[in-house]
């Protein structure tokens, strides 16, 4: 019988380990659960990044979390990519490793996007494969996440929750669910939330994403860049139910704050977790997204809101 | 829902090439590239790209179009802070857009975005006009590029933190007999680098937030390295520059010095007063792993 979040422990609420707020982890020691890193950020790096990142890892846990295995791609799987990523998560001991249920690009070529999959037959039986084989090299349950998407195909035949279930069913594969990607992804493609939500396997899912997303009226774009608005709490309570409770991870990549705001922002999972947990499930907004209370709208001089599913590390220089 | 679903590979190709294409994404549908892979026009995008009830098919691919390009535009602007201001943010982005197109990412991480980015400036620069006198202000601009590509990889690559560096006492452990032929071995993230402008005090003063204007051209010796993780970088002249290239060579330094003195006008006094200072520099700058001094013949395989 399959154990609860795979078998993995519940290591409470964490944060997306930023360039940023190095200093301010090492000098404070801030009261984290664990930290979340971009694993190719990390791989082949001699510099400071990598330096950190050890040091932070003898203090916290770690879960590394990849923008770039491109597990939905019909290029050939890339074994030097999952080889290098296998030796970073054996150095810093992750807990476990995540990527997400999309693609990146083909003919060789890198999109540096996570771009979405026609939901069908002979796309579930590829992905199947490709999970498999990548299970295999990294000898432990791959954790895959919900991507935010922003086009539906006419190729497609089932629901992205039929096609996420069945994936980790047949697969064995944990699921990051993202409670953000799937608000943002619900308002685009006009379904239920809630439903989406309801319909995962939840004993597969190991780990919770939670972001702030941008609202242009006609479609939300994930931009990770401020506070979780209340209906992806909500979401959030209702997921929180139906596992049981699972690790909690808060995603802060653009227009970044101060150390402090941040961790607050994922500290507010306490009162969706320790609250009744009963009474507000129902009223999960589904309707047309409206901008709420934190929700940002694309400011009228931007000309365009764009996601960063990848994060380029700057140099320091004297 | 078509009836018979899209081989996944026609329908990655085919979206790949709509959403990467420099026209927008009504261009990419129309161009060959995407029609080799699927043969529809614009008119008849729901038979790939279904409809929201907010927007219609053209509009949502619109998202990951207007992204690609923006997201890694950002991507190098943030990588390249001075060129950008040597040519202002709209010129940088034309180049950027237009090294996109010729050099799309092949890599699975942003670091390697701009590998081939001063190479792309040096292959589209309009001929040099034989007429002009004044300085050569594209060859600035390739020069900032390539520094500051440089200075990325020296930053993210293998350093000497941690111990892995020559300390200034290793030096005066070997015998005088055996100094000519002693090797140093540089650290892997030391870079020797020519220009013809001091670009250097530009992109410095620009990450400093100030306003610089473009120097005028000056030979610059660059001797690059990294110590406590952040890059640092240190003008030297033609002498030392040219010692330090022999090193860094191999040569042992008997032979290193040799070479100088043939292709420098320096006198051998002058050198040999300068060098203990220069050792003693270098490895406070940390340059050098380490120091190998091969056996003599007679104590080879005892």
């Amino acid at each position: 019988m399959l154990e609860p979040r795979l078998g993995h422990p519940n290591i409470g609420l964490g944060l997306g380990l930023r360039t940023v707020h190095y200093q301010h982890i090492l000098r404070h020691e801030p009261k984290v659960d664990w930290f979340e890193i971009i694993s190719e950020n990390y791989m082949d790096t001699g510099g400071r990044p990598r330096y950190v990142l050890e040091q932070i890892a003898e203090r916290y846990p770690i879960v590394m979390h990849g923008v770039s295995m491109s597990i939905g791609s019909t290029d050939p799987v890339n074994f030097d990519y999952l080889r290098k990523l296998k030796q970073l998560a054996k150095a810093v001991g992750a807990l476990w490793v995540s990527d997400h249920i999309c693609w990146t690009g083909v003919a060789s070529l890198n999109a540096h996007d996570l771009l979405p999959l026609p939901y069908n037959e002979a796309t579930l039986k590829h992905v199947i494969e490709r999970v498999r084989i990548v299970q295999d090299v990294l000898e432990r349950p791959l954790v895959l996440e919900n991507p935010s998407s922003y086009v539906t195909f006419a190729d497609s035949t089932m629901p992205e929750s039929e096609f996420v279930n069945r994936l980790a069913t047949e697969t064995g594969c944990g699921l990051l669910l993202d409670v953000n990607n799937v608000y943002v992804s619900s308002v685009n493609h006009d379904f239920d939330p809630a439903e989406f939500i309801e319909s995962v396997p939840h004993k597969n899912v190991v780990q919770f994403h939670l972001a702030g997303h941008t609202n242009l009226g006609t479609h939300c774009i994930d931009t990770h860049d401020g506070h979780v608005i209340d209906p992806v709490w909500e979401l959030y309570r209702l997921a929180h139910r139906l596992t049981g409770g699972v690790s909690t991870l808060l995603e802060w990549d653009a227009k970044i704050p101060e150390f402090p705001v941040v961790h607050a922002e994922v500290l507010k999972a306490k009162q969706y977790i320790n609250a009744e947990t009963e009474s507000t499930v129902d009223v999960v907004e589904t309707e047309a997204p409206k901008p709420g209370f934190y929700e940002r709208e694309a400011d009228e001089a931007t000309t365009t809101t764009v996601p960063h599913p990848a994060a380029y590390v700057v140099a320091e220089v004297e | 829902m078509s009836e018979t679903p899209r081989d996944l590979v026609q329908l990655q190709q085919w979206m790949q090439a709509v959403i990467m294409h420099p026209d927008g994404v009504a261009g990419g549908i129309e161009s060959s590239a995407a029609k080799s892979h699927i043969d529809i026009s614009v008119d008849d995008i729901e038979q790939v790209i279904t409809r929201s009830q907010a927007l219609n098919s053209i509009e949502r691919l619109e998202v990951y179009g207007n992204a690609y390009f923006a997201r890694l535009v950002e991507v190098l602007r943030d990588e390249f802070p001075a060129v950008q201001h040597a040519i202002g943010e709209e010129a940088f982005n034309g180049f950027a857009f237009g090294y996109l197109q010729a050099y799309p990412s092949r890599s699975y991480t942003l670091a390697d975005l701009s590998l081939n980015f001063s190479q792309y400036l040096r292959e589209t620069r309009p001929p040099a006009d034989a007429d002009e006198s004044g300085p050569d202000w594209i060859e600035f601009l390739i020069d900032l590029a390539v520094l500051e590509r440089t200075y990325s990889e020296v930053f993210s690559g293998a350093g000497p933190e941690g111990g892995d560096h020559l300390k200034p006492g290793e030096l005066q452990e070997i015998p005088p007999e055996r100094w000519a032929d002693a090797t140093l071995v540089p650290t892997p993230c030391l870079r020797l680098m020519r220009f013809g402008f001091p670009v250097h005090e530009y992109a410095t003063a620009v990450r400093k937030g100030k306003d610089p204007h473009p120097p005028d051209p000056q030979e610059t010796n660059l001797v690059i390295g990294r110590r406590d993780f952040i890059v640092r970088r240190q003008a030297v002249f033609n002498v030392e520059f040219e010692l330090l290239s022999a090193i860094a060579e191999g040569l042992a330094l008997g032979d290193a010095i040799e070479r100088v003195l043939e292709r420098t006008d320096v006198e051998f006094e002058t050198l040999a007063a300068e060098i203990g200072k220069w050792f003693k520099t270098w490895a406070a700058a940390q340059f050098f792993r380490a120091v190998e001094v091969s056996e003599p013949e007679g104590e080879r395989g005892r």
